[in-house]
């Protein structure tokens, strides 16, 4: 759990560290809302490989179906603006973390890998919500990137939600 | 005095017919209103309004407005339920007695209608 607060510590110290001089564009950000959206669907795949938990697989199928749908929107979008979502030091390093937690869940015993997913999604949702609200939405210009950005929070609010659920039915 | 009796008697009757008259014709007025149709907005993962009070009868709709899928279901034992359906599609049910329901697909989001 403390990796998926350190990713975005760092991710937030990338946003804050290019500060005034250098804000992040909005293809940047773009790029941002898509990496973030991709990291959750891959643990999601990996949950849906590893556990026989009903909640689990539910909550699983959940997070792929809508982030998803939030790519498909910015996807949409980007195009319509006619620019492309640019890669970024906070893209990256958000990609970097991720693959190290992917290789966390993938090695951990099965008997555990319900908690460990459950956990890390608990976190990564708070961090992604605090990263959405505090650092993305403002540093976006373009009304409907900012527009999209919005409507995401309440969607992230309720996966957080609905993980804390399934954690605390698993926890018994 | 013994002339004004009758007179007042009949007034009495005259005014108790009238207010019955009133009263059923306002009863029968409400029996035959025509169901009403109330629309709940399911936008940013809220149903919106989250709390309704309607006549037995009355059809509820709910317009999915988030581009995300949600589906009405019964929260208590999941007797009915819409299933899944997208952006600017709707669903609607016939309401007969109070409700509480929730999205199954997002558990968190909730709603409940009262029949009065």
């Amino acid at each position: 759990m403390r990796k998926v607060f350190s990713l975005v510590v760092i991710a937030m110290m990338g946003v804050l560290a290019f500060g005034q001089e250098t804000p992040l564009m909005d293809t940047e950000v773009a790029s941002v809302a898509v990496v973030a959206n991709q990291i959750d669907i891959d643990y999601a795949q990996i949950a849906l490989e590893k556990s026989n938990n009903k909640e689990i697989l539910d909550f699983a199928n959940r997070m792929v179906k809508d982030h998803n749908a939030v790519i498909a929107q910015a996807v949409a979008l980007v195009k319509k603006l006619g620019v492309d979502p640019k890669d970024n030091a906070v893209s990256q390093s958000l990609l970097a973390d991720a693959e190290k937690t992917k290789k966390k869940l993938k090695r951990t015993a099965k008997k555990k890998f319900d908690e460990a997913y459950i956990d890390n999604e608990v976190a990564y949702h708070k961090a992604v919500i605090g990263a959405v609200k505090n650092l993305l939405i403002p540093e976006t210009e373009n009304s409907e990137l900012k527009e999209l950005l919005s409507a995401v929070v309440p969607a992230l609010e309720a996966h957080l939600g609905h993980a804390e659920m399934v954690q605390k039915n698993i926890k018994g | 005095m013994k002339s004004l009796i009758p007179k007042i008697t009949v007034s009495s009757i005259i005014l108790l017919t009238f207010f019955m008259e009133v009263w059923a014709y306002k009863k029968l007025k409400v029996l035959e209103e025509p169901p009403k149709k109330h629309t709940v907005k399911i936008f940013r993962m809220k149903f919106i309004p989250d709390h309704l009070t309607v006549k037995k009868g009355d059809t509820v709709e709910w317009v999915n407005k988030d581009f995300y899928l949600h589906d009405v279901t019964d929260e208590k034992n999941q007797k009915w339920t819409s299933k899944p359906f997208g952006q600017n599609e709707v669903w609607s049910k016939v309401v007969t007695e109070d409700e509480q329901y929730f999205c199954n697909l997002h558990k968190v989001m909730k709603g409940a209608i009262t029949v009065e």
